[in-house]
Formats: C-alpha cells, sequence, structure tokens
C-alpha cells in the first residue's frame, strides 16, 4: 500500500469528524451564548447557577461524559455512537464557549451598558445593540482556540467505534503493520482541517475588525 | 419577576435531563425474538486484530472471526450487521444491549462473565511470550520473566493473568508491566527496545512475528488463555441454545477448522 492509498482509506472518516464538529460546536456555542448572558445579566442566583454548569462540564473529561451517556443512560435514551459523542463533546464545549462568551461580555466597558440605557435603549436593546456587537469581535481569537479543540476531541468518538480518521488509521495500521504511515496520515487530515479552519476564522476577525482600531 | 422566571426554566431544564435519563423501555423476552423480526443480527468487533478480525486493502471487515460470524449469522437465517468498536468497549456495548452479540477473539473471564454470558468455545487458542532478537536472557517456566519489563494489551486475558500471578504476589512490580491499549502498539515498543518481554495471543502475535524479524516469540503455553467465544447478553438462554447449536453443527462439520487453516497456516 502506498501513502495515497492510506490517505484515501483514512479520509473517507472525515465526514465523521466534520459532522461531529459540526453539531458540537455550534450546539456549544449557542448553549454558551445563552448562559454566558444568563451569566453576566440574570442577577445573583442565576449566575451561580452558571458557574456551577461551567463548573461541573469543565470537570468532566469529555470522554468520560460519552461512556455515560453512550452506555450509562442507554436503557433510558438509546443514543446512536455518533449522536453521544457528538452530543458529549457540544455539553463539554458549552462550558467552554460560555467562559469565553462570558470573558467578552465583560470585557465590553460597563460604561457602555450605561451610556445606551441613558439614551433610552432597554436593558435588552443594549446588549443586542450595543454589547453583543463588540463582545464578538473580543471572542473570536479566544473562540477559534475552542474550534480547533472541538476539531480534534471529535477523535475521541472513536472509542465507541465511530469509523472517523482516528479509528480509521488504527485498523489500516493493523492490516498493514505500517503504523508510521497510517497515523502520519491521520496526523496530516487534522492538521489541514485545524489550519483551513483556523485560517477562515482568521479572515473573519479581521473583516469584523473596527478600522482604524486594531 | 422575570430572574424568576429564568431560574425555573433553567431548573426544570436540568432536572427533566436528569429524569429522562431514569425511565426505561421495555425490552423483549429474548434477543433472539428481536434479531428474528427484524431478520437482522447486530454484531460488535474490534476489526483491529489480524488474523481474527482486520479489515482489508478495500477496507472490508475479513478475518476468521469474520467469516465464521457470517455463516452463523446465514444459519440463523438473517442478515448481519457489523459494528465496529474498540475492545475495550465491546463487553459493555453487549451488556447496555448496543449489540446482539460480540466475536473478537474473546477468552471466557469471570470478570466478564458478571455482565454478560458467553457461547460454546469454537476455538482454542495459546499465549506466547515475544523478546526482541537481541534478548539475551532466558525463559523456562514463565515465571522468569518477573526479572524483565513486560508489555500487554490492557483488558486482555493476558492482563488479568499477569495481575492475578504476578503482580498481585510482588513477583512482578506494577512499574515493570506496561499496559497498552492495543496489542501492536506493545510489539512496536518491544521493537524498539521500551520492553523487553510481550504477553499475548499466539495465533496473532505469531503472524506478526512472521512480519517483524526483529521479534521472536520464546515461549508459548496455555496460560490465561484457552477456549475463545462469543459474547453474549447476561441471562438469555434462548439465545445462547440457538448460538450454541449452530457452533456445534459447525465444529462437526469441519467448517471451523477448514477456517483456522485459511486463516492460522501461514
Amino acid at each position: 500500500m502506498n501513502l495515497n492509498q492510506f490517505i484515501s482509506y483514512i479520509a473517507q472518516g472525515t465526514i465523521y469528524t466534520v459532522g461531529v464538529t459540526l453539531i458540537a460546536l455550534p450546539a456549544g456555542l449557542l448553549i454558551g451564548t445563552i448562559l454566558a448572558l444568563l451569566y453576566v445579566y440574570g442577577g445573583k442566583v442565576t449566575g451561580r447557577l452558571m458557574n456551577l454548569y461551567s463548573t461541573i462540564f469543565r470537570g468532566i473529561p469529555p470522554l468520560v461524559l460519552l461512556f455515560i451517556l453512550f452506555f450509562a443512560v442507554s436503557k433510558g435514551i438509546n443514543l446512536s455512537a455518533f449522536w453521544a459523542g457528538s452530543l458529549s463533546l457540544g455539553i463539554v464545549s458549552s462550558a467552554y464557549q460560555m467562559e469565553i462568551v462570558r470573558g467578552a461580555l465583560l470585557a465590553v466597558s460597563g460604561d457602555q451598558m450605561k451610556a445606551a440605557r441613558a439614551i433610552g435603549l432597554s436593558r435588552l436593546q443594549a446588549i443586542r445593540y450595543v454589547v453583543l456587537p463588540q463582545a464578538v469581535r473580543l471572542a473570536i481569537p479566544p473562540w477559534s482556540n475552542e474550534v480547533a479543540i472541538v476539531i480534534k476531541d471529535s477523535s475521541l468518538v472513536y472509542a465507541l467505534g465511530v469509523p472517523e480518521i482516528l479509528r480509521r488509521a488504527q485498523l489500516i495500521a493493523a492490516s498493514s503493520q505500517q503504523y508510521l504511515l497510517a497515523y502520519l496520515s491521520a496526523a496530516l487530515i487534522y492538521f489541514l482541517l485545524v489550519f483551513l479552519t483556523t485560517r477562515l476564522l482568521n479572515r473573519l476577525e479581521n473583516k469584523l475588525a473596527i478600522p482604524a482600531n486594531p | 419577576m422575570k430572574k424568576h422566571f429564568l431560574l425555573v426554566v433553567v431548573i426544570v431544564l436540568i432536572t427533566s435531563m436528569l429524569f429522562a435519563c431514569g425511565t426505561k423501555t421495555e425490552e423483549p423476552a429474548s434477543i433472539l425474538d428481536k434479531i428474528q423480526t427484524n431478520k437482522k443480527v447486530v454484531v460488535g468487533t474490534s476489526a483491529d486484530y489480524p488474523p481474527y478480525e482486520f479489515v482489508d486493502e478495500a477496507g472490508n471487515k475479513t478475518g476468521f472471526d469474520i467469516e465464521l460470524m457470517a455463516e452463523i449469522a446465514k444459519r440463523m437465517g438473517v442478515e448481519l450487521e457489523w459494528v465496529d468498536m474498540p475492545f475495550d468497549s465491546l463487553v459493555a456495548a453487549v451488556s447496555s444491549g448496543k449489540l446482539d452479540m460480540s466475536i473478537s477473539c474473546f477468552n471466557y473471564d469471570e470478570e466478564r462473565d458478571k455482565t454478560v454470558d458467553f457461547s460454546e468455545a469454537y476455538y482454542t487458542t495459546e499465549d506466547a511470550f515475544v523478546v526482541n532478537k537481541t534478548f539475551t536472557g532466558t525463559i523456562t517456566v514463565p515465571e522468569d520473566i518477573v526479572a524483565y519489563k513486560v508489555g500487554v494489551q490492557s483488558g486482555t486475558v493476558q492482563d488479568g493473568w499477569l495481575t492475578d500471578n504476578l503482580i498481585a504476589n510482588g513477583l512482578l512490580p506494577e512499574a515493570n508491566l506496561s499496559r497498552y491499549e492495543r496489542v501492536d502498539q506493545a510489539a512496536l515498543d518491544l521493537a524498539n527496545g521500551r520492553i523487553d518481554i510481550l504477553m499475548a495471543d499466539l495465533v496473532p502475535i505469531q503472524a506478526y512475528v512472521a512480519q517483524n524479524p526483529d521479534l521472536q516469540v520464546v515461549y508459548k503455553g496455555e496460560l490465561s488463555t484457552g477456549p475463545i467465544n462469543i459474547v453474549l447478553p447476561d441471562g438469555d438462554t434462548t439465545l445462547k441454545a440457538e448460538i450454541d447449536r449452530i457452533i456445534k453443527e459447525l465444529q462437526a462439520e469441519g467448517f471451523i477448522d477448514a477456517l483456522a487453516v485459511k486463516y492460522f497456516s501461514n
């Protein structure tokens, strides 16, 4: 077998890697953003609850959550390996993304909110039109970190037998006995995925940047 | 008021998530009924263990266990659906109902028997100690390996044998036993000199050694292993009876011996 055959066999797993990422990342962003808004603007008790959520899910390794969802609760909800993997990564990522968005919200000066209220905007309007647009710009650099982490963490679903990049590399390594070639091919594919995505996000960051305000 | 509303929503969401985990669905009496109704049996294997189970150049599953299971499914008159999964996950997947059964060179093991059942043995295997050709020691009895760094695939019966017979009584220091997720990773470390001795299933490791001239088998015997079985859901006697009947039929016809010759003689 040559390198081409290795890469084309392993690359067929990219669809699962991308699939898991495309579910976990937006789900985590949606939940994370909502929870971050609740954390920052929701008052003391809600803030504590959000803090608890973040502490719990940042404290559990995604692989453990994955096993819990797939094996331990399988009598109640019968999740497929793919969905158990996507959901657990999404939940863990939501806790991290919540902290990213929270940090960005807090980084926008509190005076902005006061000024917005002073000119007659409601609290919700102030968040929507004044704070969030500024926070988004601040959130992109740390968020692109999280994107790279989720793409790579999607390899964890191999433990449930989802035929993604890593699992396919293991299978072809075992049958061909060419470990270096198999795992290097997997590394190359992961690298390209992360590289292209972060480049894309860099562009977005530049596009959203305020001119003359580097 | 608004604040409290949000709080209630969050609490309801969290508790409903917790309770969703507790509800149970009705299960059919025997998995065999489910298999026959669906005309499909879902079987798990870890296709990284040649010659028992592996993927060929076209990416299809093949091997001793794979062909055997295909024949068993044919005789049950149902379609066969393979689920590939790392070895460590297979028993949990059978006991949690994700798989109907699993065939992946499983040896009988008391720990495993607590959560799943085993079919009649369909074949018998042996253990081997493998060393790098540069190895200068001698292994005459299995206990001789305690003077060296030993490697094994984690969760296998070999791991169990080493832990119970050499680690538990202090003969082999825990620090000198490396447990690998996969046997080929251990073999790679053996070739690279990170461990001195690898304990593994004889048949697959012989196939590996045949392709890696640096390595050689220095000892073989039936230590931890022995008969290999299909892993079945716990307490499902109807399914076990059907599988055992087919295994005996295949043994009597010489089908399994023919498969062994095809896959195990290089």
